[in-house]
């Protein structure tokens, strides 16, 4: 071949190529057009046999991306907990990771089926976003950490915090949270603001601010990893804000949201009778009528009304977990405890509560 | 400065010190502050990397997440079938282009003189303690290298050191081959696979962390693959000593297109494994074909017909125009991109099918590059058969490796072509060219990322939706395309007048005229930039992390910290931040090192 042959192959085959990385993929990248009118979620998710889950894919104990690339966490096993609802397969799930920024454009545009991203269930996010929000699965709350050796203790209050540099992240509900509570008490307080927790958490520890502010299960699950129980202390004992996390999906299609919302309460129901997924096989369905409805140990009509199997739940339990299980397999080990806490059962005077079965 | 004592004029190493470091006294100022300032750094860093406080096993235990995110481990041979390919393309080059360039064994120790006098030097200027900062906010110094620690490092090196200085100057005839060499060395670094070992996280069977973590090889479960790639490469290198010593030519042309095409066919068929039917291939891959095939005879058949040169300008207008009905029909996709292959084919046949040779030649490459566009194409818009739980094969490095590698190949086309359209004398080009390269210059990468992340599916008609990784390809693709063509024109104008003058006066068309004489020595002349350019492009590559990409960062900054099972990396950013920040010197490194030699073998800046 002589020159001119290779210099014009190179440059076909280049700008083939570039045509072809550019735009081949277009055609498969092309999804189908979702109707969102015609069909419910739940009709497209049972077709198309998978459920398509939003989480974050970074949150410690929420959603955590492990070293094999697996997706765990509590918010990841209440997606397990759909799938084996809908498909008796915990495993037919597809995360996808998101951050805050994305989670309700993902959800709005049809991407995800769901989103239990650690998100809190707000006004503007129920009304003007076009979302609903499932049943509160963990009960958190902004507070923050000080110093013991700077005086702080878990009985301070937000006047304790004048004069003091605060960390936080940056323009987050956060921020806002402690600069009006600072505000109210008139403390006068420096906010040293970063882009991360976790460089937060850095800066807190190198000594450059004071005090650390963030979601509380944050806060105690930093101090149990870095061994500070005695040195770091969290306050107020009443978080300065509410923030419920849930499940979230799309408004007005209640046959699916109907499904999220019930897959929440059987775990919770299961919690309450104590059933778990290693007794879920020898419980005694006919002592316990509501049991048996929920299980599909009778007829199973009332899961079957909503289009899914009469076992959907019994699956849930078996396969996941009652809420307890899911909850200490998850948050126990980052030093997150029920007892006495609001994720308690609402028996032992914790928030923790579903309505009836029947 | 330095009184001109004996040592300092007759000893060669005095001399060099007196006339580098402490010529004058602003000089030696200038010495004094710049040593304090390395020294001070070096034993910053030292210190921090071998505090008590960090937990270097949160980078090594996630090394299978950096690298490839999710990908299944079934399909594991996949990736080691992608690594060996571009090792065995390298053994297969070494050998061939092997320049036949020697090392003497007094050679060899001099380097090695060098790597223990450095590795004594460091050691002895390593920090005995460092700051520990407790929980309540009080410092600790704790000791990091003892003396015995020390002793026993700075001993044996400072011998080695002598050693070898002596034997530096050993008058011994052996040369050998710095390409075997550097291959030895290589086969050392697997070698020491197998031998240096670390603490390594274990999980027992029931998934509990082994405590103290066991003392495992480096690569302890990945050794034997890298063995085997090792044994593959050395195999390849032979095999291009012996094609080198048969002259087969043809092999000269062939690896250069190999290596163009290994990346592509690595991305769309090994890695991505596709779901690829027969039918369809019988149904619109072999007849895109055919058609092509018989056009583009046709169309270099008669390129230089002197009855058809009248209606040449009508006939490439008409293919344009057709072209572009064809975009718009909803057609498969490989028409659609074969026939921008066959506009570019119309473009440059009348430049080389001159003689019956070349339309011969320009007809096999026609046809090859059919071949190639098409599976490549069937490859890359085929759905995937893996399954992974989060839905993307690519992440970690390899999306990294995606973006960098495709940047380039796009962007470098865009680029020559918009560089061409803006030095063009027609005037709607040239606008259309210079507004596309002002505006995508203009505006700073992480801006165009959100375009792409946000907006770009505001722009596009509902249904059509592209997956954010193309989308973010496509812009790469413009950005760098656009920073390319400056650097382009750049070489463009660099060419002389009389360049284009001796062209046409030899009676070149203007495509024989850009293709054959302008073009190449453009190139030839701009090859540092662009390499930079590259360069750039793959640490750029990192900033998709802000648009929700899971690319190396996000994974190092995010993903790690957020760890709690089955071993607690809550916290650990710090060390993944070192870690990224050597992962990357590590490759512009030896890339840029690679380039200079390049340069040299070009000549440039010399001829």
């Amino acid at each position: 071949m002589s020159k001119k042959a290779i210099v014009s192959l190179l440059v076909l085959s280049m700008v083939a190529v570039a045509c072809a990385t550019d735009t081949a993929e277009e055609e498969v990248a092309v999804e189908e057009e979702h109707d969102h009118s015609d069909e419910s979620t739940l009709e497209m998710v049972l077709e198309r046999g998978f459920v398509k889950c939003g989480v974050s894919g970074s949150a410690t104990a929420f959603s955590e991306t492990g070293a094999d690339g697996s997706i765990t966490g509590f918010d990841a096993d209440y997606c397990y907990a759909v799938a084996a609802a809908l498909f008796g397969d915990y495993s037919k799930v597809e995360f996808k990771s998101l951050t805050s920024a994305e989670r309700f454009t993902s959800l709005a545009a049809g991407d995800i089926d769901v989103l239990i991203r650690n998100t809190t269930w707000t006004q503007s996010r129920d009304t003007e976003l076009g979302n609903d929000f499932g049943p509160t699965t963990y009960f958190d709350g902004q507070q923050l950490m000080g110093r013991n050796s700077d005086g702080i203790s878990s009985s301070s209050t937000l006047a304790d915090i004048d004069g003091l540099s605060v960390c936080t992240n940056a323009g987050t509900t956060t921020e806002k949270n402690i600069t009006e509570g600072a505000g109210l008490v008139g403390a006068t307080i420096t906010l040293v603001t970063v882009e991360k927790f976790s460089e937060a958490m850095d800066k807190f520890i190198a000594g450059e601010c004071d005090i650390v502010t963030t979601d509380g299960s944050a806060l105690v699950g930093r101090r149990a990893v870095n061994d500070a129980l005695n040195d770091w202390s969290i306050f107020p004992t009443s978080p300065i804000s509410k923030e419920p996390l849930g499940p979230v999906y799309r408004s007005n299609d209640s046959a699916w949201g109907d499904v999220i919302n019930w897959v929440v309460y059987a775990t919770i129901i299961a919690d309450e009778y104590g059933v778990t997924s290693a007794n879920v096989d020898s419980v005694d369905t006919d002592a316990f009528p509501e049991l048996g409805r929920l299980f599909g140990a009778n007829d199973g009509e009332l899961q079957t009304i909503m289009g899914l199997d009469a076992k959907a739940f019994y699956n849930v339990i078996k396969q996941v977990g009652n809420y307890d299980e899911i909850y200490s397999r998850n948050l126990n080990p980052v030093g997150l405890f029920r007892e006495g806490g609001a994720n308690d059962r609402w028996t032992n005077g914790g928030l923790i509560y579903a309505p009836p079965a029947r | 400065m330095i009184k001109d004592t004996k040592f300092f004029i007759e000893n060669p190493y005095g001399r060099w010190v007196r006339d580098n470091l402490f010529s004058s006294s602003s000089s030696a100022f200038l010495t004094f502050f710049a040593g304090f300032m390395v020294i001070y750094s070096y034993r910053g860093i030292v210190g921090f990397i071998l505090n008590p406080e960090r937990m270097w096993t949160s980078v090594t235990y996630n090394m299978k997440l950096y690298m490839i995110l999710a990908y299944p481990d079934e399909a594991m041979i996949r990736v080691w079938l992608s690594v060996g390919l571009a090792l065995i393309l390298g053994g297969l080059s070494i050998g061939f282009y092997n320049s036949g360039k020697t090392i003497s064994l007094g050679g060899i120790f001099q380097k090695l003189f060098t790597i223990s006098a450095v590795i004594a030097l460091l050691i002895a200027l390593a920090p005995t303690n460092t700051n520990v900062i407790q929980n309540d906010g009080s410092i600790e110094v704790v000791e990091i290298i003892s003396r015995d620690i020390r002793m026993l490092i700075l001993g044996p090196s400072l011998v080695l050191t002598l050693a070898f200085f002596f034997l530096r100057n050993i008058k011994i005839k052996n040369l050998f081959n710095t390409a075997k060499v550097n291959l030895t060395y290589f086969g050392l670094i697997i070698g020491s696979l197998y031998f240096i070992k670390i603490p390594t996280i274990s999980l027992d069977s029931s998934g509990e962390r082994i405590i103290p973590d066991p003392f495992l090889p480096i690569a302890s479960t990945t050794y034997i693959p890298w063995t085997i790639l090792y044994v593959a490469m050395l195999l390849f290198f032979f095999i291009g000593s012996l094609l080198k010593n048969r002259d087969i030519k043809i092999m000269a042309r062939l690896i250069p297109i190999s290596w163009f095409l290994c990346p592509l066919f690595i991305f769309s068929w090994i890695f991505k494994k596709p779901l690829v039917e027969l039918n369809t291939v019988f149904s619109a891959d072999i007849p895109s074909i055919l058609v092509f095939g018989i056009i583009g005879f046709l169309i270099i058949r008669f390129s230089d017909n002197e009855s058809i040169g009248v209606y040449r300008t009508p006939i490439n207008i008409g293919f344009l125009v057709l072209s572009i009905i064809v975009f718009l029909l909803p057609l498969v996709f490989i028409f659609k991109a074969t026939m921008v292959l066959l506009l570019l084919l119309l473009v440059v046949s009348p430049a080389i099918a001159t003689t019956k040779e070349g339309k011969r030649q320009l007809f096999i490459v026609w046809i090859v590059s059919l071949f190639v566009l098409t599976f490549l194409i069937r490859g890359a818009s085929s759905d995937t058969m893996l399954v992974t739980p989060t839905g993307s094969i690519f992440g970690g490095f390899s999306l990294t490796w995606l973006l960098a590698i495709f940047g380039t190949y796009a962007s470098f086309p865009l680029g020559l072509a918009l560089a061409l359209g803006r030095t063009s004398t027609l005037p709607v080009i040239r606008i259309i060219c210079t507004g596309i390269i002002e505006i995508v210059r203009s505006v700073p990468y992480i801006t165009w990322l959100f375009f792409a992340s946000v907006m770009l599916t505001v722009f596009l008609p509902t249904g059509v939706e592209f997956n954010l990784i193309i989308r973010v390809l496509i812009l790469t693709a413009f950005f760098s395309g656009a920073y390319f063509a400056e650097y382009i024109r750049g070489g463009l104008q660099s060419i002389p007048k009389g360049q284009y003058e001796a062209a046409n006066a030899i009676g070149m068309n203007p495509f024989q005229r850009i293709f054959l004489v302008i073009v190449p020595q453009a190139l030839r002349t701009i090859i540092p930039t662009l390499v930079g350019s590259v360069i750039t492009s793959f640490k750029d590559s990192s900033l998709v992390a802000i648009i929700g990409l899971f690319d190396i960062l996000r994974i190092g900054t995010s993903v790690i910290p957020a760890q709690s099972q089955p071993v607690v990396f809550i916290g650990r950013n710090l060390e993944q931040l070192v870690f990224l920040s050597f992962f990357f010197w590590v490759f512009t490194f030896v890339f840029s090192r690679r380039s200079m030699k390049f340069e040299k073998r070009l000549g440039l800046g010399e001829r």
